[in-house]
């Protein structure tokens, strides 16, 4: 692996030279108390001091809502049109470790069987520049589900601040390429310890006690009680960066349209909804044990990965201040 | 607060209540929503300036079926929410014991008409800085306040947080979730994000009750608790209502009267 320095004082003029360079870079940037992945015009607008974006990085090739194709009649005929690709790269900068190692995830649910091309589309044009995280917070749990904060999983490129400036490590030819595109702005280092820069973020649960555990579950006699405060906002899901789970709409006129597909999250009871009105999920309880078992039981026996990266999210943004930690360990006592 | 514990560990025990829902401490310190169904659990039980979530919007969970008869502890936004529901026949009178505690003492309503007196005694002035942020919108130019609220609303997921955070939005099928026809855009682009919050809005103009739950539910910090605070201000300036302050149905937008000064109506 090569290693990069980036000057503190350089950053700043590395991120420009990107955006005027044609990239879009998608940066967390503060909007009112939250801070969100959004495309920035500048250095200036990027908040380098946060904990965790709101929502994860997933968006930037799973977005809330993308055109599959559009479609227009043809006297008889109907003329489909496929999306046309990204022309620019995008930069995904100051991505989380916990946010990166979701990609395996993802990667793993969209393009390991049968690839699929919208995401394969926006995926190959994006640049992961991972963010070593130097402070973390009571909800953050990655080393619980075997994440460390400097995880390089998923990245591009790896940052890790230090007092001289941004040590970079180069973990893709994607990530090299870039590197070589600016290479002014790099120095040469030698591969440091990141140790001293990562923070340390406590193991909340032990994940394969837990294994153990979750696989009789599923008639665990403790799911409503411990899920009553949940009333369905589904925000848990929205902001997950493994949540996957979307839903296909039309929007048309007589002459043509396109078909969206669009997020969407099983803490809906219209997700299980059948046509016949009956609803297995009846209860936001078996919707609530659903989301929890998915994370760590479904998606291990189906792919053998679990599909939390304990970023927190879904607990710091639930407005009923559930937590994913504490419904973990209520599950290992039993 | 050993006064509200007492008390509501004394309705345990005379099995008046098998279900509780109040607050316990949150991760800022704030309240945060808690059922308690065992008396020796209420040691966590608090209830202060700080517990904003409003419950009644726990009372149309299904999982609630199972209990005979539950107590709720409620702040001033439950009050409203649960008298509006009466109006709307959505909850009978002396189906939940209602509790509040106000000047460190606790309250128990003996029945829905003493909620409506409790609540027109204690109506809070309207915050001055909602107020000051409306008149600012309201300053602009048509263009300009376009501009503004489809800004706002392009952030929007439809991930429905408003919906579910409030106590007034009980219908079993949304409007939203109608496919045939479909009246709102599903995907969350431009036009769909705006027609869903004009609905919203719409629906609960003269039925909001101000709680603000939607707002702070909204993921994405959209500030969408001004559509209906903007409609219910038109509606108590011409119609005087007031919502979540009267056990009668008071509704403006759903009201038929044949003295009705209107002609197209008739």
């Amino acid at each position: 692996m090569e290693y990069k320095l980036i000057k503190l004082e350089k950053i700043q003029d590395f991120i420009n030279a990107l955006i005027a360079s044609g990239k879009q870079v998608l940066a967390p940037k503060q909007k009112k108390e939250k801070v969100f992945f959004s495309l920035v015009g500048s250095f200036d607008e990027i908040a380098m001091d946060y904990i965790q974006t709101a929502f994860s990085a997933k968006s930037a090739v799973f977005p809330k809502c993308e055109e599959l194709y559009t479609f227009e009649k043809n006297g008889k005929d109907t003329i489909l049109h496929n999306p046309p690709a990204p022309e620019n790269d995008t930069i995904v900068f100051g991505m989380r470790p916990c946010d990166g190692a979701a990609f395996d995830y993802l990667t793993t649910f969209f393009l390991k069987e049968n690839p699929d091309y919208h995401f394969k589309m926006r995926y190959d044009k994006t640049i992961f520049v991972g963010l070593t995280c130097s402070s973390g917070d009571e909800f953050c749990f990655c080393t619980s589900v075997g994440i460390s904060p400097s995880d390089t999983r998923g990245s591009d490129l790896m940052l890790t601040k230090t007092e001289n400036g941004y040590y970079m490590e180069i973990i893709t030819e994607k990530g090299k390429k870039l590197v070589e595109q600016f290479s002014n702005f790099f120095e040469q280092t030698e591969q440091i310890d990141k140790t001293k820069y990562t923070a340390n973020i406590q193991k909340r649960f032990d994940s394969s006690a837990l294994k153990e555990k979750i696989s009789g579950a599923f008639n665990w006699e403790r799911w409503e009680e411990t899920s009553l405060p949940c009333f369905g906002c589904g925000t848990c899901a929205f902001s997950c960066p493994t949540c996957t789970c979307f839903d296909i709409q039309d929007e048309a006129n007589l002459v043509g349209g396109a078909r969206y597909r669009i997020w969407d999250t099983c803490a809906l009871g219209i997700f299980t909804k059948h046509a016949s009105g009956h609803n297995p999920r009846e209860k936001q309880s078996e919707r609530w044990r659903n989301r929890i078992l998915h994370k760590f039981l479904y998606t291990d026996e189906q792919f053998g990965t679990l599909s939390c990266v304990g970023c927190g999210r879904c607990i710091r943004n639930c407005p009923a201040e559930l937590s994913i930690i504490e419904q973990v360990n209520a599950i290992m006592e039993g | 607060m050993s006064e509200l514990i007492n008390k509501v560990s004394q309705f345990f025990s005379s099995g008046i209540i098998d279900l509780f829902i109040g607050y316990k401490k949150g991760r800022l310190g704030e309240g945060k929503p808690a059922f308690f169904t065992k008396p020796e659990q209420l040691n966590e039980l608090i209830f202060d300036e700080n517990c904003i979530v409003n419950l009644a919007v726990y009372l149309r969970k299904p999982e609630l079926k199972k209990y005979s008869k539950i107590g709720v502890l409620a702040n001033f936004g439950t009050l409203r929410a649960l008298l509006q529901l009466a109006a709307e026949n959505q909850i009978a009178d002396g189906q939940y014991l209602i509790l509040t505690v106000a000047d460190g003492k606790v309250l128990e309503f003996a029945n829905l008409k003493a909620i409506e007196e409790y609540v027109a005694n204690n109506l809070p002035k309207p915050n001055p800085e909602r107020i000051a942020f409306l008149k600012e919108i309201e300053s602009k130019s048509r263009e300009e306040r376009w501009e503004f609220w489809t800004r706002e609303l392009a952030s929007c997921i439809r991930c429905y947080a408003c919906r579910a955070a409030c106590p007034l939005c009980y219908c079993e099928q949304c409007l939203v979730e109608c496919n045939q026809p479909q009246w709102v855009g599903v995907p969350p682009t431009g036009m769909g994000n705006l027609e869903w919050h004009i609905v919203r809005a719409m629906h609960l103009a003269g039925r909001c009750i101000g709680c603000g739950e939607c707002e702070a539910a909204c993921p994405m910090e959209i500030p969408i608790g001004f559509l209906t605070q903007k409609l219910n201000m038109a509606i108590i300036s011409n119609f005087g209502q007031v919502p979540g302050t009267k056990l009668e149905p008071d509704y403006a937008l759903s009201t038929f009267k044949v003295d009705d000064k209107e002609n197209f109506i008739r």
